[in-house]
């Protein structure tokens, strides 16, 4: 597969009377959005406003964040399966507004919390406070099933996208990068002596609120699946999960998956990057089993001989991490966990909901229990009550002045486990 | 076919009245933990992990578990996974507080995650999967 990401650079947004690009500056016609958006008979209504880094802006209660783009070559427009017809998606060319995002915002529940703030400290945290964003704030009709108003929601910011994406019709990029990785045998042909390396990336997958999406289909009815990394980075994953909201992995985050960057950086350099496996998180334990077992013999089929595995959540994703990563290291294929940690206010806690020896190799991408303090906002977009909920979980924290004092684990995206965030790992 | 019961122990309102022959726990979340672990001590098999996927989960005051009922041998694999849970949820609580605000959404959150997980069970037991009292819905 052949994937070329053609990075036009954005460096300015406003609202305008068309959908266009021109010299760097996004113009964004908002009603076109709105009219498109409110097609969908379970949308009451939809408002569209934009936040650009350094303005006293809030943005809160984040649902996903998507990267607007545009395919201008090859199979499939947008999310294929989901907003757009089914295609196989990973080859091809595709102008991407480099730069911009469009952020999804309305409670499904009242406790969702990921907030990300535009300016000064809380900027510091969430890599979506140095993006151009849109923010799509979508209300859905009464009496909509909590299922079907996440599922609203979730396509709705997807098919925002997909229109902010037309903008990029006919501008030439500012950089253009190529993904190309054939199939295992000729890669291993090519690179026979470098180790081969598979990812294993896994998704939550336990119901409302808790899900991923491949192609559309909900990570919950899959087993262990290999894909192509050109089909991640061309829209093939979707993230439904909007709880956890450090380390929750928005569709963004997918499309622009650090892990398979690096690998791909690094490969016929110093490794045989293999492919990625998606890995279902479920609830119970004989299905932990069963994942844990299929996960390990796909990359025994493929031959690995190092696997990076890559968390989403916490509690209960612990025990697969780590059961995979003890059934990887007793075949003698060694592993690379990346996880946050849990490890309480002075980071001194057992990081952790569980734990094995055999883990020796794990990237920390941060604690998700540091306390910080976020002021006052000139202007929020989105729900004042949620914030209430970000400082809820104890006692104390929102002082009469509006400051919140929160733990990271409200920031969206501030501990991400596949690496793409702020913050960084040193040794000392 | 074998036919093995299936238990939730909860403390979950709507899903006691969803399923009367739940094990029903009048106190909190972490009285659900102890419930099960005293039961998994004395032979019941974990169905479900008993922790979320997600820290903000950990704020909710509502838990429900499915478990197995007694088997004829006592896992240490189940019991070691309910006390490490019993200690991360200890670990929690002590520096955060359950979010009852939002304490009918957490029912709500709880029982949607809990019917995910008897679809999941249904995909994964081919015995003759019955609650106690009730087939799984």
């Amino acid at each position: 597969m052949n994937l070329e990401l053609r990075k036009i650079n954005i460096t300015d947004l406003k609202l305008g009377d068309q959908m266009k690009v021109e010299n760097g500056t996004l113009t964004i016609n908002e009603k076109k959005i709105i009219d498109e958006l409110k097609e969908d008979v379970n949308i009451k209504d939809v408002k569209v406003d934009i936040a650009v880094p350094g303005e006293k802006v809030r943005i809160i209660p984040v649902k996903d964040v998507i990267e607007p783009r545009l395919k201008i070559e090859g199979e499939g427009k947008g999310f294929a399966g989901v907003s757009s017809d089914m295609a196989q998606l990973g080859s091809g060319k595709v102008n991407v507004l480099n730069g911009a995002a469009v952020v999804t915002i309305g409670d499904v529940v009242g406790f969702q919390e990921g907030v990300i703030d535009m300016w000064g400290e809380g900027a510091k945290w969430t890599p979506f406070s140095s993006t151009y964003n849109i923010v799509v704030d979508i209300t859905p009709i009464d009496g909509l099933d909590p299922h079907t108003h996440e599922q609203t929601v979730r396509f709705a910011g997807l098919r925002a996208a997909e229109i902010i994406g037309e903008a990029a019709n006919e501008v030439e990029p500012d950089e253009i990068k190529n993904y190309n990785l054939g199939n295992v045998h000729e890669e291993t042909e090519k690179y026979p002596d470098l180790p081969k390396i598979a990812y294993v990336e896994m998704l939550i997958s336990q119901g409302l609120l808790h899900d991923g999406y491949v192609y559309g289909v909900n990570t919950q009815d899959i087993l262990p699946t290999y894909i192509h990394p050109n089909e991640e980075l061309d829209g093939a994953v979707i993230s439904g999960n909007c709880v956890a909201a450090c380390d929750k992995i928005t569709t963004y985050q997918h499309q622009n998956n650090s892990v398979i960057l690096d690998l791909y950086e690094k490969h016929g350099k110093e490794i045989n990057f293999q492919g990625v496996i998606l890995t279902p998180e479920v609830t119970t334990l004989a299905g932990k089993f069963r994942t844990c077992d299929y996960t390990v013999k796909l990359c025994k089929s493929l031959g690995a001989d190092g696997v990076v595995i890559s968390e989403e959540g916490y509690g209960n994703p612990d025990s697969d991490l780590l059961m995979i990563c003890k059934k990887l290291e007793d075949e003698d294929i060694k592993t690379v966990l990346i996880t946050d940690e849990c490890a309480g206010r002075d980071g001194m806690s057992q990081p952790l909901a569980d734990t094995t020896p055999e883990a020796k190799a794990v990237v920390s991408t941060g604690n998700v229990s540091h306390v910080v303090t976020l002021p006052k906002a000139d202007k929020v977009l989105g729900d004042d009550r949620a914030i209430a909920t970000l400082a809820g979980g104890w006692e104390g924290c929102l002082e009469n002045d509006g400051t919140i004092r929160c733990e990271l684990n409200a920031v969206i995206g501030a501990t991400s486990e596949i690496g793409y965030h702020n913050l960084t790992v040193k040794l000392y | 076919m074998s036919s093995k019961c299936y238990q939730i122990v909860t403390n979950n309102p709507k899903v006691k009245e969803e399923f009367q022959e739940a094990i029903y726990i009048k106190g909190d979340f972490e009285d659900v933990l102890t419930k099960t672990r005293d039961l998994v001590h004395k032979g019941a098999e974990l169905v479900t992990h008993p922790l979320g996927a997600s820290i903000r989960m950990l704020y909710s005051p509502y838990r429900s578990i499915i478990i197995k009922e007694k088997q004829d041998t006592i896992n240490d694999f189940y019991i070691q996974t309910i006390e490490n849970s019993i200690v991360t949820y200890q670990k929690h609580a002590a520096t955060r507080r359950e979010d009852s605000d939002n304490k009918h959404d957490y029912e709500n959150v709880d029982y949607q995650l809990l019917l995910s997980s008897l679809k999941e069970c249904e995909s994964l037991f081919y015995d003759n999967h019955t609650l106690s009292g009730g087939a799984i819905q």
